[in-house]
């Protein structure tokens, strides 16, 4: 596949400029892993909130530009012309930087106490978490939203030609812009502010970010498997509809404890239940996408990528996020390290690799180095995802502990009794988070120098290794059948670390003090999710490796086919 | 389903389906948020409180300031660092909290929480005018002196003043006095902290043992009358907290280093200079506010003139002058 439109190469720099915050990110990530272990690390030079503050602030930018990366290459093949305004891309582009460096230095100020008050709204940093960007700042960011989705409106074609990826990515981009808003105001009572919060970071990652998930997953499962778009049209509508229908209430699940009343644990726990059906729909499509059609995998970063993207989602996202929003199991896992385990898994799965997956699609295309050596991409994959995996257990184990120690036992001393009891899983975060960091310089080298190394002919990847080899067992076209075992699987693990946060509220363990049946029940339910998690994903890719094999080299007549996307 | 995958013509009906329901969720939304924010909730709110001459909305222009919720949380919301703030002033109370700020690398002991307490706003604040009737009221606060009274913390020295550490107090107390209903959960486990801490580290552990000073009692005539003055006079700095806001050399922590400050020229604000010897670093001590050095704020440093007694002043101003050579960063 060659570009059809000049401005798809525009996306060609938010790639880059994603792949260079994704590395600082990951840099912030290292120094709070390492400051878990020895809090007083860096003390009165870069302390943990500012580096918290740096590593939140960067990771919703390097997502934000995997997004507007993607939505320019895709844009003009969903619309069937150029991007309109390309000026106006490009000095977002810098904008973007601008904004970034602004911030890196504002969030120092927190050290000194300086939000820089006027007209009764902090200017220069706001700290309230994940919106810890100054109104200056946020401003800037709100213009920054505006011209993307003015960019992408207008270049969409007229609204009654929309398919259901123009409505996913045309109502996304809209209501990134709108949805910002609610951060950009000092409120006095804490109840309503973070009732306001969390209609930003819930309504973006629930609301937004997650239809404009769905709806480039679909879009790239259309391009990378020569398909139609309307295959994916009925997946997109559903779940986009499930995920507006079970997150709009679904908010609720962080509105029981902030001071707003009772009721809101029944609504909460009632439709944040129901939030993991649209991704057990992607999960589902992505197989039937990915194993209906028998096109051999030409692009395997890119898949592995997407793969893990919607992996993560159901089980980061879906599972995790479903094992806490009981009013009952989430009494006990909220405020502690259990949520991190989900965060990290939910916004670095889903979103981060979305990124990635458009990052590995679109540049070898702009590059023009469509055979390209994929053993880099793989290696990179299988390294971020056993480091985030690790992380993802790392927290919530750890969590578990913090939630006997801190909530069941009542000992508030972090330094002397919490820290103590966690210290084994606080360890793991900086050795997982090293596995991370070679994926993450892995993917960075492999990306930013794609095309630019000595060219591996084609043909000698690995297909080699592969091609005498039988397609049997592990390799073996993955039927529908084993699949749903493996999704059956996932959702036992699930239930047994629900009913390990439900089972705090035993009087054996809340009166008599006896953790055994929580521990026993995390340490059975968290590794088993998260080994089933990966030994998922290797027999996925294992059965569509195995699909190449058989298939060979990607023939003329493949190169010739095209994707129809509108 | 007569709408199959890719049919078209079923494209716009369902769309407009998903619409009307996510109307009617978006009406249910609002109709729970209007109900959960209006004045028959009878939710504490910011202008109902206030801490001295602060009110509690001062306060989180503080707390967002220095980012907080950074390394805490606050109703369960931020970073897992460090303990939830919502209701620490309920715990530890007034007094404890504001020993503990100026200097929030060492835990205050019970001496520096003391003479917080010697303060009339603050026996009105807390409701109590002893230390005893205190440690009462507040058991956060006898928990935190008795196990970690005199340590260092892991929390970094942060440059509040004292107005800004009175506007916090005004906004934890009001975090304290919200209605969380029912988070974080009331600790139910049977046993006395002793035996919490064996359930937590195992039946070997010994309470007492580890990096933690032992709390500071007020020390006897018996212990403090054979020893070296200089001697004396350290462990009475270390109890009185007077080290978290001084440094035994140069070092700005709170208030001016110690470290090679006796028989030094000294800076006054009013512009001019006095020698540092005994009568300066005593006065100093029993009336901080009458010379003020150069680049601190009046009023930061409590009166120690009914807390120490003559001779223990005279003590910590030989564990002063003991300091002469330590000019060390």
């Amino acid at each position: 596949m060659q570009i059809q439109y000049k401005t798809q190469r525009l996306s060609l720099r938010f790639f880059m400029l994603m792949l260079v915050l994704f590395g600082f990110q990951v840099i912030y990530g290292m120094i709070l892993a390492a400051q878990q272990v020895d809090p007083t690390l860096l003390s009165g030079v870069l302390n943990f909130n500012v580096a918290r503050a740096e590593h939140l602030n960067l990771g919703i930018m390097w997502i934000v530009c995997g997004f507007i990366g993607s939505i320019l290459f895709v844009g003009p093949l969903l619309s069937k012309r150029e991007m309109v305004a390309p000026w106006l891309i490009k000095f977002l582009f810098y904008a973007v930087i601008v904004i970034v460096l602004w911030n890196f230095f504002t969030q120092f100020l927190a050290e000194r106490g300086v939000a820089g008050w006027w007209l009764d709204q902090p200017w220069l940093q706001q700290g309230l978490e994940y919106l810890e960007a100054g109104r200056i700042a946020g401003i800037l960011i709100f213009v920054g939203f505006a011209i993307v989705a003015f960019v992408v409106l207008r270049t969409f074609p007229p609204i009654r030609q929309w398919n259901e990826v123009h409505w996913g990515l045309g109502l996304g981009f809209t209501a990134l812009m709108v949805v910002w808003v609610f951060g950009l105001f000092y409120i006095q009572r804490l109840d309503l502010q973070e009732y306001f919060r969390w209609f930003v970071v819930h309504y973006w990652v629930e609301g937004v970010w997650e239809v404009i998930h769905i709806s480039l997953i679909g879009t790239f499962l259309v391009l990378m498997f020569k398909a139609d778009i309307k295959s994916v049209g009925f997946a997109v509508f559903w779940g986009i509809t499930l995920v507006w229908l079970s997150g709009l209430i679904g908010n609720a699940h962080h509105y029981f404890w902030i001071g707003t009343p009772e009721f809101w644990q029944f609504w909460g726990s009632l439709f944040s239940a129901l939030e993991p059906l649209p991704l057990v729909f992607c999960f589902w499509h992505i197989y039937l996408d990915a194993h209906t059609n028998k096109r051999p995998l030409e692009n395997a970063p890119a898949f592995y990528f997407l793969l893990g993207s919607t992996v993560l989602e159901l089980v980061g996202a879906g599972i995790l996020g479903f094992v806490m929003t009981f009013a009952l199991t989430n009494v006990w896992s909220h405020g502690t390290w259990v949520t991190a385990g989900h965060a990290h898994l939910a916004l670095f799965g889903t979103f981060g690799m979305l990124g990635l997956a458009a990052a590995y699609y679109a540049m070898p295309i702009i590059r023009k180095v469509p055979h390209y050596d994929q053993r880099l991409g793989k290696l990179g994959f299988w390294l971020v995802f056993t480091g985030v995996l690790g992380l993802a257990f790392a927290f919530s184990i750890g969590g578990t502990v913090q939630v006997y120690v801190y909530r069941i036992l009542g000992l508030d001393w972090f330094g002397g009794d919490i820290y103590r009891s966690m210290g084994v899983f606080k360890l793991m975060l900086p050795i997982f988070g090293l596995v991370f960091v070679a994926g993450a310089l892995t993917i960075m080298y492999d990306l930013i120098t794609l095309g630019q190394r000595v060219q591996t002919p084609a043909g000698t990847f690995d297909h080699d290794v592969t091609a005498d080899r039988r397609v049997t067992g592990w390799r073996k076209p993955l039927t529908g059948f084993e699949a749903g075992i493996w999704l059956l699987w996932m959702w036992v693990f699930g239930t047994v670390i629900t009913l390990g946060l439900l089972s705090f509220n035993l009087p054996r363990v809340r009166v008599d003090g006896d953790p055994t049946l929580p521990y026993l029940l995390a340490g059975v339910g968290y590794p088993g999710l998260l080994l089933v998690t990966m030994l998922f994903v290797w027999r996925f890719l294992a059965s569509m490796e195995a699909r190449m094999a058989v298939a060979g080299e990607p023939t003329t007549a493949d190169d010739a086919m095209v994707p129809n996307l509108v | 389903m007569s709408c199959g995958a890719g049919d078209s013509s079923c494209e716009i009906p369902r769309r407009r389906g998903a619409f009307v329901m996510l109307g009617v969720m978006t009406a249910i939304f609002i109709f729970l948020s209007v109900f959960s924010f209006t004045r028959s909730r009878n939710q504490t709110v910011p202008s109902q409180i206030t801490y001295g001459a602060y009110t509690a909305d001062q306060g989180k222009h503080i707390f967002q300031a220095y980012n907080c919720m950074g390394c805490h949380t606050l109703v369960g919301n931020g970073a897992y660092l460090g303990p939830d703030l919502t209701e620490e002033y309920r715990l530890a109370g007034p007094a404890w909290l504001a020993a503990f700020l100026p200097s929030a690398g060492g835990w205050p002991t019970e001496a520096a929480v003391r003479t917080q307490l010697v303060n009339p706003g603050m026996q009105a604040e807390a409701g109590v005018d002893t230390i005893e009737a205190y440690l009462k009221k507040y058991p956060g606060a006898a928990d935190r002196i008795a196990r970690r009274g005199g340590g260092t913390t892991s929390m970094p020295n942060l440059p509040f003043t004292q107005e800004e550490i009175g506007k916090l107090l005004a906004y934890l107390k009001y975090t304290s006095a919200m209605n969380t209903e029912g988070w974080p959960a009331k600790i139910l486990v049977k046993g006395d902290l002793n035996d919490r801490l064996r359930m937590a580290h195992g039946a070997g552990f010994t309470p007492t043992g580890g990096q933690v000073a032992p709390a500071a009692a007020v020390p006897t005539e018996a212990a403090a009358t054979p020893e070296d003055p200089a001697v004396h006079g350290e462990r009475l700095a270390r109890d009185y907290g007077c080290i978290a806001c001084h440094a035994s050399d140069k070092q700005k922590l709170v208030g001016p280093g110690w470290g090679g400050l006796y028989g030094s020229q000294v800076k006054l604000s009013d512009g001019t200079s006095v020698t540092a010897d005994d009568a300066y670093i005593t006065e100093s001590i029993v009336k901080p506010n009458a010379q003020i050095v150069d680049g601190y704020t009046p009023g930061v440093m409590p009166d120690y003139s009914t807390l120490l007694k003559e001779d223990e002043v005279k003590a910590i101003v030989s564990y002063i002058a003991s300091l002469r050579g330590q000019e060390k960063q």
